[in-house]
């Protein structure tokens, strides 16, 4: 970087955040622990897999993605704590644009024709105050920033002890995204757009015994304002038209997640999700992960997951008739479901610890909820690679 | 079958696997130590958690967690 380049506005918010906590640090000098507790960062690639070898109209080349994140926490009172979390990814990729009928009515897929590059800046700040107990209170503020999204939330959430076995949770939180496509005029797109998200959660969790835990939770969402993809077109009657969603959604997801401790050095992890939206959706996510601690400071945890999903009541490849109100073919709101499998390897060497780790999504059309007439060549598989390393101070 | 119904039955399976035989037994707090071990958090790495988290959300057309929800992002 030249001396007379400034630093991005990302940068900025993070030194001054990193200067908040140093001047934190210096006026509580005189306490015995640092007030500085950790400081952790990764650095994560993400590739989703080029089209095969069948008919696509535009580049093959699907998103890929370098992220990086950086959190630090810190105490910020006698029973405060500070954590900060940045992210900065850069993406760059062709994007699913929509689909037509080939000759034998598969669908046939076009992308954007050019490669799309932009970047994501987002910075969440979380400020907690324990009381003791299992009993908190956390309030948290977040912004993330696109070329053409932005979208700036506000969270609060509790967690009330109701007795020695049984904690209840509670809270909920609100985000504003306002929209500005790009080439909005030229492709005649929304040029301006708003959308809002309000949130809320309940949970129960019980200590079951001497090794187990579970924990169960109901969280709705509902969603209003511009909720199409103004990036995407939808083919109706041999025309291409603008993809048009309702402008509200409700969602309702109902959780549970098991943690046993296997053996002295093994933990057993078992989460279960159970969702559905009012654009008739529903979903199954189930998630098993193994925590194996090894000799030496060596940790091995190997995960899967299985995620499977039914269609929205507006979604097809591609319509015949302009019957109804709302079209999509986005590939998200389509049946399919995925497998994955994960692997992280972790080193503690005193207050440091290294961390690697790789990911492998597969999704196909034959794994979705119910099955699918026509499988949408748009479902997306990926890889995911990262590595981090992690400093704590006490 | 009704993907509804598929959902449901699969829901139930997989709560009574997790709870079935675990009865709630009282755990003195000096019985507690491999409960707060860090492998036995609900997310032992919140960053690595936030990143599968937000790689998913991408990706699918349903979400949902235990906790605020927090704000979005242009890819879904």
């Amino acid at each position: 970087m030249s001396a007379s380049k400034r630093p991005s506005p990302s940068l900025s918010l993070l030194l001054a955040a990193s200067a908040a906590l140093v001047g934190n640090r210096s006026a509580r000098a005189d306490e015995a622990a640092p007030p500085l507790q950790s400081v952790g960062y990764r650095f994560h690639v993400y590739d989703e897999d080029a089209f095969p070898d069948r008919p696509v109209i535009g580049s093959p080349q699907r998103y890929h993605v370098d992220s990086q994140q950086l959190a630090l926490s810190a105490r910020a009172g006698e029973r405060e704590t500070l954590t900060l979390n940045a992210v900065h990814e850069v993406m760059s990729g062709s994007s699913p644009w929509y689909l037509v009928p080939g000759p034998d009515r598969r669908p046939i897929q076009v992308l954007s024709g050019a490669t799309i590059r932009d970047h994501r800046n987002a910075i969440d700040v979380a400020l907690t105050h324990d009381a003791g107990g299992n009993d908190t209170t956390t309030l948290d503020v977040s912004y993330s920033q696109e070329r053409d999204y932005h979208a700036a939330a506000i969270g609060a959430q509790r967690s009330v002890p109701l007795s020695s076995a049984l904690t209840l949770g509670f809270g909920g939180s609100l985000s504003h995204d306002r929209l500005r496509p790009t080439d909005a005029i030229l492709y005649g797109r929304i040029e301006r757009a708003e959308k809002n998200t309000w949130s809320t959660f309940g949970s129960l969790s019980l200590v079951l015994s001497k090794y187990a835990v579970v924990e169960s939770g109901l969280q709705l969402t509902l969603q209003s304002g511009y909720l199409s993809d103004p990036y995407k077109l939808v083919t109706v009657a041999d025309q291409q038209i603008a993809d048009t969603r309702p402008d509200r959604r409700g969602e309702a997801a109902w959780l549970v997640r098991y943690r046993l401790a296997a053996t002295a050095r093994a933990s057993l992890h078992a989460d279960a999700r159970l969702a559905a939206n009012s654009w008739g959706q529903h979903s199954v996510t189930l998630e098993l992960g193994w925590y194996q601690e090894l000799a030496d400071g060596w940790r091995l945890i190997p995960g899967v997951r299985y995620y499977a999903q039914d269609r929205a009541r507006f979604y097809a490849p591609f319509f015949d008739h302009a019957d109804g109100r709302y079209f999509s073919s986005d590939y998200r709101l389509g049946a399919f479901g995925a497998l994955s499998a994960s692997l992280d390897l972790r080193k503690r060497f005193g207050h440091w610890e290294l961390s690697a780790g790789a990911e492998r999504y597969h999704a196909a059309t034959r794994y979705a909820l119910g099955g699918a007439d026509l499988a949408d060549p748009a479902t997306v598989s990926y890889s995911r690679l990262f590595a981090g390393l992690d400093y704590h101070f006490d | 079958m009704r993907p509804e119904s598929r959902a449901r039955r699969l829901w139930l399976v997989l709560a009574a696997a997790l709870l079935g035989g675990c009865a709630a037994t009282p755990v003195a707090p000096w019985e507690r130590g491999r409960l707060a071990r860090w492998d036995m958090g609900w997310d032992p790495d919140p960053l690595q958690a936030a990143m599968d988290r937000h790689s998913h959300f991408s990706k699918e057309g349903t979400s949902g967690e235990i906790g605020a929800a927090g704000g979005g992002c242009g890819c879904n």
